[in-house]
């Protein structure tokens, strides 16, 4: 048994520069895809929200446009959106294969899809209360939005940035089949096509306690900002 | 000041229209503390609301200092509403600010010509040890001080007061009653207050209208009470509620 807890050390040594790799291919296509989230994602869901009946931009048009703009990346199968987007990536980026920032453009629509969702939902549980008094007090929507919403709603808005933050993970290991590597494709490469599954199962780790470690971030700073 | 001519305004309910407010025409005169009374469904809130514009009249008009307030555009009416605090029920504060910063809110907002220091209005509300907790921390009288600080900062032209006291109980109420009269006292605003508590209107207010689903039924003078009962004792005001006729 020692020998082969030691025959694994060593194919683990082996491994680990190719592994650092995907971990950094990993990391592109996250960045890509939280700043999308950030920058794109949590104005189209405060649109939404702005725009639904009763709020302060309400416009069925806007809010239709959006809306189905959102269900339509959403419930598009993953690998299918990255197959479809093929000849947009090309036109924009010069190639849609082979690098990780190739594959960050679905990456990205995803996750502005995804986190505008969640911004909507968010926005809808601050309570009236606090709408009432923003308009007594005579505020435009970017005061409202800036000074009131996103004040109130911080903390849940973190939990659900957390929660997206878990399934670009999860997106990012399909690249691999527009040769944007990453950990997934680690695994898949070396664990599953060459049955090296012990390689496999320590990528799949490694996997789990980012997420672990992402989850628990989330969490604790959503609860320091949170003083409800 | 405040002049509301043939007011109406219905909603859409489960029965057809509901008309909340039915033909009220009332006038309001500056520096007066003015109590609307009726029983929950009256139309009171949607009345006082007419004021600030938070409800708009579906027919008549809603003249205030001059200015007929169905007539201003978006700008217009920020500028109008700038002008008017506001405490509610149940203190609407926000929670993830502390107190100074709830307070500080409205001043963010517009530029106010002659505002209050945030200092100055925590003292006069009597929370000037409270300034950094959140609400989460105070009791719901502490709240509606809050409130109230938040709405005198601005020195506002008129104060309204949507049932201030009706989530607080009878000492707190008290309370509150007291902090109210000393801020009308001290800057000289129009003071309406929406409330069924009757002993709320018997201790503050000059006027009164009582509203019946939807219509003004009658506008008395009040009888006003003139023991201001937040100085006395707990002993004492039970003696006086309940041994009084």
């Amino acid at each position: 048994m020692p020998e082969a807890i030691q025959i694994y050390i060593e194919r683990v040594i082996e491994y680990t520069p190719r592994l650092v790799e995907s971990l950094y291919e990993t990391g592109i296509m996250m960045v890509f895809a939280m700043v999308a989230a950030i920058l794109l994602g949590l104005p189209l869901g405060t649109l939404l929200y702005l725009a639904s009946k009763g709020k302060s931009l309400e416009n069925k048009l806007l809010y239709q446009i959006a809306n189905i703009f959102v269900n339509i990346v959403r419930s598009f199968p993953f690998l299918l959106l990255v197959v479809v987007m093929q000849p947009l990536i090309r036109y924009f980026y010069g190639r849609a294969t082979g690098d990780p920032v190739a594959a960050s453009f679905p990456m990205m629509l995803i996750a502005i899809a995804l986190y505008a969702r969640f911004v909507e939902q968010s926005l809808h549980d601050v309570p009236k209360g606090v709408l009432e008094t923003a308009r007594s007090m005579g505020v435009t929507t970017p005061q409202l939005v800036w000074k009131f919403l996103y004040v109130e709603a911080r903390s849940s808005l973190i939990i659900g940035f957390t929660t997206a933050f878990v399934s670009f993970i999860s997106y990012s290991t399909i690249m691999g089949v527009v040769g944007g590597g990453g950990i997934g494709d680690f695994a898949i490469r070396y664990g599953y096509q060459r049955y090296e599954t012990d390689i496999m199962y320590s990528a799949i780790a490694v996997i789990i306690v980012f997420v672990i470690i992402a989850q628990w971030l989330g969490l604790r700073l959503a609860a320091r900002l949170d003083k409800r | 000041m405040i002049d509301i001519k043939g007011a109406r305004k219905s909603f859409v309910g489960k029965n057809g229209d509901f008309k909340a407010v039915d033909n009220v025409t009332l006038s309001i005169t500056g520096k007066e503390i003015f109590g609307i009374i009726g029983e929950s469904g009256a139309g009171k809130s949607t009345l006082m609301r007419f004021i600030n514009a938070l409800e708009m009249p579906d027919a008549g008009q809603v003249i205030v200092d001059g200015i007929d307030v169905g007539t201003l555009n978006k700008n217009g009416l920020r500028k109008h509403q700038k002008d008017i605090g506001m405490i509610f029920q149940h203190f609407n504060l926000l929670n993830n600010k502390t107190v100074e910063e709830n307070i500080k809110l409205p001043l963010e907002l517009h530029k106010y010509k002659n505002p209050l220091s945030v200092d100055e209005v925590i003292k006069f509300v009597g929370l000037e040890d409270k300034k950094e907790n959140y609400p989460a921390e105070l009791s719901g009288g502490e709240k509606q001080r809050v409130g109230i600080a938040r709405a005198l900062v601005t020195r506002p032209m008129i104060l309204l007061c949507d049932e201030p006291t009706s989530a607080l109980d009878e000492n707190t109420t008290d309370e509150i009653v007291g902090v109210l009269r000393k801020a009308q006292n001290e800057f000289d605003m129009t003071v309406v207050i929406v409330t069924h508590e009757l002993n709320v209107i018997k201790q503050l207010c000059n006027r009164a209208a009582i509203l019946e689903r939807g219509r003004l039924i009658d506008t008395i003078d009040v009888n006003h009470s003139v023991t201001d009962r937040s100085d006395q004792s707990y002993y004492e005001r039970v003696l006086e509620v309940l041994k009084d006729a």
